[in-house]
């Protein structure tokens, strides 16, 4: 006996398709319900990882550089200005030690201690070069000398800019702008960096502090450079933030609590 | 045959957005790749094919002719070497 029905403008007719083409006949779906179906399910198939991007577990599994510095404390805001001024650096090695699987998903997002996790709001305020040339201040003391001012004796800004470490380096951990590979590259050259002031202070570098503050500079303008079309708010707050890093890095003290 | 027309449309329209999405991660790869070799000091004008031999080795021929073998070594360290 054939069966007759009543043709559906709307639906899609799906004979040919067997048993899916009679469960959709059923169901009466219309054609536009069954593209999006299909669309969905071939875009899901779309969702990959890039073919060439570098995994993590590699940079996870390796051992930690003899050069990296420990983990900073929280509270110390000197103690950030390594991870800040290299920057980016310490991205990479801080990936999590699992994950043997070799994805190519992007870095992943390291541990970072609690202090790292300041919001961004808390960027450093960006401000001409020269009113952030005070080698040596610490966010600590601007902080204190804003808040001992009076109000109303105090209507001047601040001349020293809040120097937040942390912000910083979470800010340089998360931003697109730079690649793993990139990443993982200037985290090398910024612990060698630090290698380098580290022999300094202990007068055994063979390196002059003009030759520091140029290698200093070198490495920022790298830094900045792969920021500055991406990522120019970034760009921007290091860059600001320039003379307060070299201030702690130049400063014993300061730098032996990095 | 416009139901047809509907459906091949869409699968076209979602074959290209993968393929554009593909597109874009390479794009930004072979640039992670460039500015790798560049903070190196080697020259390389664009990264233009990566082939990848392991976790973090890549084998990378530049537009300028310069080939390199950039991967991370056991240190942790970036290491491009010129092939």
């Amino acid at each position: 006996m054939r069966q007759t029905r009543a043709p559906l403008p709307s639906c899609v007719s799906v004979s040919s398709l067997g048993s899916w083409g009679s469960m959709i006949e059923r169901a009466r779906l219309p054609v536009w319900a069954l593209s999006a179906g299909i669309a969905l399910v071939t875009s899901a198939g779309c969702v990959h990882e890039p073919v060439g991007a570098p995994s993590s577990a590699p940079t996870a599994s390796r051992p930690a550089p003899a050069t990296a510095p420990a983990p900073a404390p929280a509270s110390a805001s000197p103690a950030r200005a390594q991870a800040t001024a290299p920057a980016t650096a310490q991205a990479p090695t801080a990936a999590p030690p699992a994950s043997p699987a070799a994805t190519a998903r992007p870095p992943t997002k390291p541990a970072v201690p609690a202090s790292a996790t300041a919001p961004a709001g808390n960027a450093t305020p960006r401000t001409s070069p020269s009113t952030s040339a005070a080698p040596g201040t610490s966010s600590a003391s601007a902080g204190a000398a804003a808040a001992a001012a009076p109000a109303s004796a105090a209507p001047k800004p601040a001349a020293t800019p809040a120097l937040d470490l942390s912000s910083l380096e979470q800010r340089l951990r998360d931003t697109k702008a730079i690649g793993v590979f990139t990443k993982l590259s200037l985290k090398n050259q910024v612990d060698d960096l630090l290698d380098e002031f580290r022999a300094y202070h202990h007068g055994q570098g063979p390196s002059t502090l003009t030759q520091l503050r140029q290698k200093y500079e070198l490495l920022l303008f790298k830094v900045l450079s792969l920021l500055q079309d991406a990522d120019p708010p970034l760009a921007a707050a290091i860059s600001s933030s320039r003379e307060a890093i070299w201030g702690i890095l130049t400063d014993p003290q300061k730098f032996a609590h990095i | 045959m416009s139901q047809r027309l509907t459906a091949l449309l869409t699968f076209a329209a979602a074959g290209l957005g993968c393929a554009s999405a593909r597109a874009a991660d390479d794009a930004a790869f072979t640039k992670d790749l460039t500015a790798t070799i560049a903070l190196q000091g080697q020259p390389c004008s664009k990264v233009i094919d990566a082939k990848r031999n392991g976790d973090s080795d890549y084998n990378v021929t530049c537009q300028d002719g310069n080939r390199y073998h950039v991967f991370v070594d056991p240190n942790g360290r970036v290491v491009v070497k010129k092939l």
